[in-house]
C-alpha cells in the first residue's frame, strides 16, 4: 500500500513537473478555472442582491453550501484529472496498455495525470467555505468541526465516485460521455443550492438514490442546527461517510465490471 | 461557381457533419434539459418563497423560460470551447485553408453558421419542448409574426457577434502558446457578462446600460430577450442595431487579424 503511494508520488509528480514547465500557460489556466467559478459564486451574490432569501436561506448559509459542493467537487476533479477524458482512451484504444501491466487498471489511469491547474478552483472553494464561516455565527462545537472535516472528504469520496462511474460507462459508449454529465456538473450545481427548494422526486433521488445531498445539504442543516423540512429524523444529516462508502463500492464494483465488458477498438 | 452558392454549400457540408454524431447529441441534449429544469427550480423557489410577483421586471414564467431558452441557445452559439482553428495553426494545416481561392474568415463563418443550423433544429428545438413539457403553464414564445422575425434576425447576429469573438480567440494563436489558456478565463466571462448565469436585469441598475450595449449581451441576453418578449418593438430593434454594430466591428477586426496573420505565416517560411 505505502508502494504504491510511493509509486503514485512519482508518476504524478513528474506530470506535475511537465505542466510547470509551461509557467505561463499554468497561470494562466489556472487563473481561468478559478474565474470560471468565481463567476458562479457572483452569480449568487447577484441573485441575493434583488431578493433577500431563496426557500428560507439567506446568502451566506447558501454559500455555505456552495462553499461545500465545490470545494468537493474541486479536489475529486483534481485527483481524477485523468477520468474526464477516459472515452479518449477508449477510442484510441491505448486503454490496451493499462491491461497489459502488472498493475491495478484503477490505479493506472487515476496515476496518469494531475491537472495541477484545477487546484484554482478548490482554492476558490476554500475561500468562499472561509468567508461564509465567518459571516454565519456558526455555535461551534468539537461534534461540528468533525461533521465539517468529515462531510468534505465524504464529498470528495462522492464526486469521485461519479467520476468513476461516468468513466466506467465509456467502456459501454464512448459517444453518450456528455449524458453522465448531469450526475456530476448536474450534480454539483444541484447541491450548490438547498435541496429543499427541489420537487420531491429529485430530493428523494439525490437523498436515496445518488446521495448528492450528504456533500453539502445535510451537513449544513446540522451545522446550522437547522430542521429538515423533508422530516427525515436528525441523525440522518451525519449519515455522509455511509453515503460515500455506499456509493464508493459502486463506482468499485462498476469499474470493474466495466474492465471485464472492455473490448478493444481492434486496430 | 459564384461566391454565394460555395459559402452555401460549405454550410451545408458543416451541417451534415454533425448528422453523424446522433448519440453524442442525445447525450448533450439530456445535459442541457437538465440543467434547463434545475435552473427553473431555482427561479420557482426564488418568486415562491417572495411576496414579489416579479424581480427586476421578470415574472415567473419570463423567468422559467429565460433559464430554458439560454440552455437551448448555448450549442447554437457555441459557448463551451471551439479550438478547430487553433488546432489547425499548431497542426501547420492552416497554410492550406489559407491558400484557398477563396476567404478564410467567409470559409470559417459559413462553416458555423452550417453547424448553428444544425444545433438550432436537433439541439435547440428539442430542448424547448422538453421546457414546453415540464414546466407548468409552458414556456413564453415569440408572441406574433413581428417578434419571430426579430428572433430570427437577432440569432443570426448573435452567431456572428460569437464566431468572430471565437476567431479572434482562435487566431491568437499565431502570436501565443496560450490561446486555449486566454479562451479559459474569458469564457467564463463572457457568459456572466452575456447573461447566460443570471439575467442582465438581475445586475445593479448602474451596470445594465454598459452590459446591454457590450458584445457578450448580443450573443445571449438579447435573443433570449426577444424570445420571451421582454424586448419587443422598438426597443428590440434597437438591440438587434447594436448587435448589427458588434458583428460587423468584430468580424472586421477578424478579418484584419487575418491578414497580419498571413503575413506571419510567410515570415516563418510556411
Amino acid at each position: 500500500m505505502l508502494d504504491l503511494f510511493q509509486l503514485y508520488l512519482k508518476l504524478v509528480g513528474a506530470r506535475v513537473r511537465g505542466q510547470m514547465q509551461y509557467r505561463v500557460s499554468f497561470a494562466l489556466a489556472g487563473a481561468g478555472q478559478a474565474a470560471a467559478t468565481v463567476v458562479e459564486f457572483g452569480a449568487i451574490a447577484v441573485v441575493f442582491s434583488r431578493v433577500p432569501r431563496i426557500g428560507g436561506w439567506t446568502l451566506w448559509e447558501v454559500a455555505l453550501l456552495y462553499a461545500l459542493a465545490e470545494t468537493s467537487f474541486a479536489t475529486a476533479e483534481l485527483v481524477g484529472s485523468a477520468l474526464d477524458d477516459f472515452q479518449r482512451r477508449i477510442s484510441e484504444g491505448t486503454f490496451d496498455r493499462v491491461l497489459t501491466r502488472p498493475l491495478g487498471t484503477f490505479f493506472q489511469v487515476v496515476a496518469e495525470d494531475l491537472e495541477l491547474r484545477r487546484l484554482g478552483r478548490v482554492l476558490q472553494g476554500v475561500v468562499v467555505l472561509a468567508l461564509a464561516l465567518g459571516n454565519l455565527h456558526v455555535e461551534w462545537t468539537i461534534a461540528k468541526l468533525i461533521v465539517l472535516l468529515v462531510s468534505i472528504a465524504a464529498g470528495i469520496a462522492i464526486f469521485l465516485s461519479i467520476f468513476v462511474l461516468a468513466a466506467a460507462f465509456c467502456f459501454w459508449t464512448v459517444e453518450g460521455k456528455e449524458a453522465t454529465h448531469v450526475f456530476s456538473y448536474g450534480g454539483v450545481t444541484l447541491v450548490d443550492y438547498p435541496l429543499d427548494i427541489y420537487a420531491d422526486w429529485l430530493r428523494r433521488f439525490a437523498t436515496f438514490v445518488l446521495p448528492l445531498g450528504f456533500v453539502s445539504y445535510y451537513p449544513a442543516l446540522f451545522l446550522l442546527d437547522r430542521p429538515d423540512p423533508l422530516g427525515l429524523p436528525d441523525w440522518t444529516r451525519l449519515l455522509s461517510p455511509i453515503a460515500a462508502l455506499a456509493l464508493g463500492a459502486c463506482a468499485y464494483f462498476g469499474w470493474c465490471i466495466g474492465v471485464r465488458h472492455y473490448q478493444s477498438t481492434g486496430s | 461557381m459564384d461566391v454565394f452558392g460555395l459559402y452555401l454549400a460549405v454550410a451545408r457540408m458543416s451541417f451534415r457533419r454533425q448528422l453523424a454524431y446522433r448519440t453524442a447529441n442525445l447525450a448533450g441534449l439530456t445535459t442541457n434539459a437538465f440543467f434547463g429544469y434545475m435552473r427553473a427550480a431555482l427561479f420557482i423557489a426564488l418568486f415562491g418563497a417572495s411576496t414579489q410577483t416579479t424581480i427586476s421586471g421578470y415574472d415567473l414564467q419570463a423567468a422559467a423560460s429565460y433559464t430554458w431558452v439560454t440552455q437551448a441557445l448555448i450549442m447554437l452559439v457555441n459557448l463551451w470551447g471551439w479550438w478547430d482553428i487553433e488546432a489547425t495553426i499548431r497542426t501547420g494545416d492552416v497554410v492550406t485553408d489559407l491558400a484557398r481561392p477563396f476567404s478564410y474568415l467567409g470559409y470559417w463563418l459559413a462553416r458555423d453558421y452550417g453547424r448553428a443550423a444544425y444545433f438550432a433544429l436537433f439541439r435547440g428545438l428539442p430542448g424547448l419542448l422538453i421546457g414546453q413539457l415540464t414546466f407548468a403553464g409552458g414556456l413564453r414564445w415569440p408572441a406574433n409574426a413581428g417578434a419571430w422575425m426579430a428572433l430570427l434576425a437577432s440569432l443570426i447576429l448573435a452567431v456572428s457577434i460569437s464566431f468572430a469573438w471565437r476567431f479572434l480567440l482562435n487566431v491568437s494563436a499565431f502570436w501565443t502558446t496560450d490561446a486555449r489558456g486566454i479562451g479559459g478565463i474569458t469564457g467564463a466571462l463572457v457568459m456572466f457578462l452575456g447573461g447566460f448565469v443570471v439575467p442582465l436585469r438581475f445586475f445593479p441598475d448602474w451596470l445594465q446600460p454598459v452590459l446591454m450595449n457590450l458584445p457578450f449581451a448580443g450573443i445571449i441576453q438579447i435573443p433570449t430577450d426577444i424570445f420571451i418578449g421582454q424586448l419587443s418593438g422598438v426597443e428590440a430593434l434597437q438591440a438587434i442595431a447594436v448587435q448589427a454594430v458588434w458583428a460587423l466591428a468584430l468580424l472586421g477586426l477578424a478579418q484584419i487579424t487575418v491578414l497580419f496573420a498571413v503575413r506571419r505565416v510567410s515570415l516563418q517560411g510556411g
